[in-house]
C-alpha cells in the first residue's frame, strides 16, 4: 500500500516525473566541478580569525550561522534550547542550524541530501568508509587539502602519532574526505564478564590468558555439570560478533573474527596482505572456540540466540561467562543478576591474552565529519574550518562538547578530575540528580563529543572501568595496516568479491566451530577460498598497496 | 472448541447455502479450515497481546524474557513517562493532522479522477488511465522526487506528505471499477431532471458509493497513519515528525545503540518496555477505528473487484 502510493508520488503532476529527473541530474552536476579552483582562499576569509593557533579560542568576527546535519538520538532528542547551542554561540559567535534526522535512518537521509545537492555544510557522525560512495560525485570536500586551516587537528595527529591511522582514509587520488575523530590511545571496551562469586566459590583466579579461561570454564563445568558455563550474545549482524573478535585478536589475525573480521589482513613479516580466513592464526581461533563447544563449555546457541536470550541465561544464573562492554555490565547484567541471584557478583575482566601476546588492536579513529563541497565557495569557509577545528579538535572545544560549562554542568578539582555539578547526571555518575547532561543540556552528544585524550575519555568512567582501562592501556598497540586505496574500477570489482568471500568465511567458521565440519578439512577450505575469488581479491589489494608505496616513494623524493 | 466453531461459521456464512446438508468431505474441510484459521489467529494475536503485556510489565522481567501473555510486575510508570513526554504528543498531533489532511486531499483527488475515468465515452480516457498506470511501473526515483518537493517549497509542511502521495493508483482503479458498475440510467435520469455533472456526482453517485468511499478512507487513513518515509524525508525538525518516526527511532535506538559498538555517548539506556508502551499508544486509535469501518471494508473491496 505504502509502496504503491510512493510509486504514484508524481501522479498528480502528470508527466512531471521526467522534468523532475532532469532537475535531479542538474542538482548533482552543479556540485561537481568545483574541485580545481585552486587553493586561493582570499575570497573565503570573511569573519575568520587572522591568526588561529593551537588551543586558541575561536571567535568569528560577527555572528554567523552554519548548517549541520544532526543525528537525533532517542535517548536525548534534540532541543532548541540546549545550553550547548547558546553557549556555543556565545563563545564562538557561531549558530549551528541543524537539520535533525532520526538516528534510525540517518545514512539514508544523508545520501538523499548529498545526492540532491541540498546537504548542509557539516555532516557529522560519518563512520570510516561511509564517505567512499560520495567521493566520485564531487559533492564532498577533500578535507585533506585544507588541513593547514586546522592547527589543533594537525597538532593532535602529530603529537599522538596518528599519521598512519589517518592514512588509512586515503582514497585513490591521495586525498581523504572525512575528518576523523581522534583517540589518543586504542580504546578497548569489549571483553568478558565473569561471575566472580563462582570463581571464589571454586577457589579460582580471574583468568589472565585464554588457557586460563579454558581451565576456569572446565572447573565451572565440573561444579555445575548440567549447565553451559558460557553462553554468549551479540550475533547481529555477524554471528559471534564480539566473541570471535576478541579471541581472533588474541590469536593475532588482524582485527579478529566476528564484528572485526576483514577479508584481508596485513602480514608484517611478508610485507603484503593475506586472506584472514586462511591464516593459521584464524585457524587457531577456530580451534580454540571449537574446543570450548566440543567440551560443552560454550553453549552452541551462542552463535544463534538473541541478546535477550543470552542475557536471560546469564542474569538468571544459568551461565557464568558472557561477552560484555562497560555499559551492558552496569545496565543489564548487574541489575538482572541482583534480582535472581542476590549474592551473585559479576566483573569485567581484562581481555584474556592469547598467542599474540599482551597486545591490543584497533584504529584510533572515531566516526567523523564530512564537509559539503558547496561550503568551500562560501565567503565564511575559513571561519567554518577554524570553528570545526576548535569544536572538534581543540582541548577546550572537546571539554566543552563533552562536559559543558564549568560551574554550571561540571567542576574540576586541583588534580584536573571532572565532577558533575550536584543536580546533573550522566551515565549514572550522579544518580540522584534530576537533570541529565545530554538530555537537558545537549552535552556529551554523539554528534559533537567523541575522541580526545585518554584522560578526557576516561573522565566519565567509573573507577572499576578505569582500572580495566589501566590494564589494557599497558598493552602494546599493534600498528595499523598500511593504506591500499582503490580506484573507482577496482572499487567496483572489490565490492563484487568482498561480500561473498566474507559470507563464505563466516559461514564456514561457524561450521568448524560447531563441529558440523571437521577441522581436518581446513586445507580443503583454504582452496575453496580461491574459488570465491580469494586470489583476485588479494591481488587487487596488494596491487593498490604497491601502487601506494610507489607513489609515496616518488612523492617523498620530489 | 468454541474458537474453532466461531471461526468456521464466520468463514462459511457467504458460501454455504441454508438448508443444504453438508457432505462429509465438506465437514472435514471445515474442521481443517477452522484449525488453520485458529493457528493464524494465534500467530497474529500473540505478538499483540505480548506487546500489551510487556507495556505493563517491569523492566527486570522483560529483560530476563519472562513476560508472555500476562504482564508481570504490573506497573504503569512507563505509560506515565511516555504520556508526559511533550515530544511524543507533538509528534502524535502531527500524525493526526497529517492523516486527516492527507486523507481528505487524497479522497477528493482520487474520487474526482476515478469518476472521470469511469466515463466510457470520454475522449482521451485511455491516456488518462495510462498516465496513472505508468506510475505503478516507473517512478522518478528517490532523489528526483526529493529535488522536486524541495524546489516546489513543500518541505517541512504537511503538503510534502499529502500531495506526492495523494493518489494511490490501486485505490484509483478500484474506485473507477466501482463507478463503472453503477447503472448509467441513474445518471441519465438525473441529467434529465436538470442536474449538471457535479450535481450528479455529488447527489447521485457519491451517496450510492458509501461502501467504496468508506473503504478508501480506511485504506488511505491507515496508510498515512502508518507511513513514516515521506515525513522522514521531507521534515527537517523533530517537532514536525509523525509519531511513527518517533517510534522507529526509539526502537532502533534501544536495540542498536548498545550492540554495534557505538561510541560511548550513544549508549543510552532506554527502559525495556518503553517501546511496547509507545507501540500500544500509537496503534490504539487505528485499531479502534477498524471494527466500525470493517463491514464497508469487505463489501467495498469485493464490489469494486468483481465488477471491474
Amino acid at each position: 500500500m505504502n509502496n504503491i502510493s510512493r510509486r504514484s508520488m508524481l501522479v498528480s503532476l502528470g508527466a512531471a516525473s521526467l522534468g523532475a529527473a532532469t532537475l535531479g541530474l542538474t542538482g548533482c552536476s552543479s556540485d561537481s566541478g568545483s574541485d580545481d579552483k585552486g587553493k586561493d582562499l582570499s575570497k573565503n576569509r570573511e569573519d575568520a580569525m587572522d591568526k588561529f593557533g593551537v588551543n586558541e579560542q575561536f571567535k568569528a568576527a560577527k555572528p554567523i550561522a552554519f548548517t549541520t546535519l544532526l543525528n537525533d538520538n532517542p535517548g536525548y532528542p534534540e532541543k532548541a534550547g540546549w545550553l550547548f547551542w547558546t553557549e556555543l554561540a556565545k563563545r564562538t559567535n557561531v549558530t549551528l542550524k541543524p537539520t535533525v534526522v532520526p538516528l534510525s535512518d540517518y545514512e539514508n537521509k544523508r545520501s538523499v541530501l548529498i545526492g540532491s545537492g541540498s546537504a548542509p555544510a557539516l555532516l557529522p557522525k560519518t563512520y570510516t568508509g561511509q564517505e567512499v560512495p560520495f567521493v566520485a560525485s564531487g559533492a564532498i570536500l577533500a578535507v585533506s587539502d585544507y588541513v593547514d586551516l586546522l592547527p589543533n587537528y594537525r597538532d593532535k595527529v602529530a603529537r599522538w602519532n596518528l599519521q598512519g591511522d589517518v592514512e588509512t582514509l586515503l582514497q585513490d587520488d591521495g586525498k581523504y574526505y572525512v575528518l576523523p575523530g581522534l583517540h589518543q590511545d586504542v580504546w578497548i571496551d569489549y571483553t568478558f564478564a565473569i561471575r566472580t562469586d563462582i570463581l571464589e566459590e571454586l577457589g579460582l583466579q580471574v583468568p589472565e590468558t585464554l588457557d586460563d579461561l579454558h581451565n576456569v570454564l572446565k572447573a565451572m563445568k565440573a561444579a555445575h555439570p548440567d549447565s553451559y558455563p558460557m553462553s554468549d550474545r551479540w550475533n547481529q549482524p555477524t554471528a559471534g560478533g564480539a566473541l570471535l573478535q576478541t579471541i581472533g585478536q588474541a590469536y593475532g589475525c588482524g582485527y579478529g573474527g566476528g564484528w572485526g573480521y576483514q577479508n584481508a589482513t596485513f602480514d608484517t613479516a611478508a610485507g603484503k596482505f593475506v586472506l584472514t580466513g586462511a591464516m593459521d592464526q584464524y585457524k587457531g581461533m577456530i580451534e580454540y572456540v571449537h574446543t570450548l563447544v566440543a567440551e560443552k563449555l560454550l553453549d552452541p546457541e551462542s552463535f544463534t540466540q538473541t541478546d535477550d536470550q543470552a542475557e536471560a541465561k546469564f542474569t538468571s544464573g544459568k551461565s557464568f561467562v558472557i561477552s560484555t562492554n562497560a555499559q551492558e555490565l552496569v545496565n543489564i547484567y548487574r541489575p538482572g543478576l541482583a534480582k535472581s541471584v542476590p549474592n551473585g557478583k559479576v566483573a569485567k575482566i581484562p581481555v584474556p591474552i592469547g598467542p599474540a601476546g599482551a597486545v591490543k588492536v584497533g584504529l584510533r579513529l572515531e566516526n567523523g565529519l564530512m564537509i559539503s563541497t558547496k561550503a568551500r565557495d562560501s565567503k565564511d569557509f575559513v571561519a567554518m574550518m577554524q570553528f570545526v577545528d576548535w569544536l572538534f579538535y581543540s582541548d577546550d572545544g572537546q571539554i566543552f562538547a563533552k562536559w559543558g560549562v564549568e560551574g554550571v554542568t561540571y567542576t574540576r578539582d586541583a588534580a584536573g578530575n571532572f565532577h558533575l555539578t550536584n543536580d546533573v547526571d550522566y551515565v549514572g555518575l550522579n544518580p540522584t540528580a534530576t537533570k541529565k547532561l545530554n538530555v537537558d543540556f545537549g552535552f556529551s552528544n554523539g554528534n559533537f563529543a567523541y575522541g580526545g585524550s585518554t584522560q578526557l575519555l576516561e573522565s566519565t568512567f567509573s573507577q572499576e572501568e578505569k582500572d580495566f582501562q589501566k590494564v589494557m592501556n599497558a598493552r602494546k598497540t599493534l600498528p595499523v595496516p598500511p593504506p591500499h586505496p582503490l580506484n573507482a574500477d577496482e572499487q567496483e570489482q572489490f565490492a563484487l568479491y568482498e561480500a561473498p568471500l566474507k559470507d563464505y568465511v563466516q559461514q564456514q567458521t561457524l561450521k568448524f566451530i560447531l563441529g558440523d565440519r571437521p577441522l581436518s578439512q581446513w586445507d580443503a577450505f583454504k582452496s575453496e577460498l580461491k574459488g570465491k575469488n580469494g586470489d583476485q581479491y588479494l591481488s587487487l589489494i596488494n596491487g593498490a598497496y604497491d601502487r601506494y608505496k610507489k607513489s609515496k616513494a616518488g612523492g617523498d623524493k620530489s | 472448541m468454541v474458537t474453532l466453531d466461531t471461526n468456521a461459521t464466520i468463514e462459511d456464512r457467504p458460501t454455504q447455502p441454508a438448508g443444504i446438508r453438508t457432505t462429509r468431505g465438506y465437514r472435514v474441510f471445515q474442521v481443517v479450515n477452522g484449525l488453520i484459521l485458529t493457528g493464524v489467529v494465534i500467530a497474529t494475536l500473540y505478538p499483540i497481546v505480548n506487546i500489551v503485556a510487556r507495556s505493563f510489565s517491569s523492566d527486570g522481567y522483560i529483560r530476563s524474557g519472562k513476560v508472555n501473555l500476562l504482564p508481570r510486575g504490573f506497573n504503569v510508570t512507563t505509560y506515565k513517562a511516555v504520556m508526559t513526554n511533550s515530544m511524543f504528543w507533538t509528534d502524535y498531533r502531527n500524525t493526526v493532522v497529517y492523516t486527516v489532511v492527507a486523507t481528505v486531499v487524497a479522497m477528493v483527488l482520487t474520487t474526482a479522477y476515478a469518476y472521470v475515468l469511469s466515463k466510457r465515452d470520454l475522449r482521451g480516457r485511455g491516456v488518462l488511465v495510462g498516465v496513472a498506470v505508468f506510475t505503478m511501473f516507473f517512478s522518478g526515483g528517490l532523489i528526483p522526487n526529493y529535488v522536486l518537493v524541495t524546489t516546489l517549497g513543500l518541505k517541512n509542511s504537511v503538503w510534502a506528505i499529502a500531495l506526492p502521495n495523494a493518489i494511490s493508483v490501486f485505490n484509483l482503479l478500484v474506485m473507477k471499477a466501482f463507478f463503472e458498475g453503477l447503472p448509467v440510467e441513474l445518471e441519465e435520469a438525473a441529467a434529465i431532471d436538470g442536474l449538471n455533472t457535479y450535481g450528479i456526482l455529488w447527489r447521485v453517485v457519491l451517496p450510492l458509493s458509501k461502501a467504496v468511499l468508506a473503504t478508501m478512507v480506511l485504506f488511505y487513513a491507515v496508510s498515512f497513519w502508518n507511513s513514516w518515509f515521506a515525513a522522514f524525508l521531507y521534515m527537517d525538525h523533530s517537532d514536525l515528525m509523525p509519531v511513527t518516526v518517533y517510534l522507529r527511532n526509539l526502537i532502533y535506538g534501544s536495540t542498536n545503540a548498545t550492540s554495534v559498538g557505538a561510541s560511548e555517548a550513544d549508549a543510552s539506556a532506554l527502559g525495556a518496555n518503553i517501546q511496547a508502551v509507545t507501540i500500544v499508544l500509537t496503534t490504539l486509535p487505528i485499531l479502534v477505528v477498524y471494527p466500525f469501518v470493517q463491514r464497508y471494508f469487505v463489501s467495498g473491496v469485493t464490489l469494486g473487484a468483481v465488477k471491474g
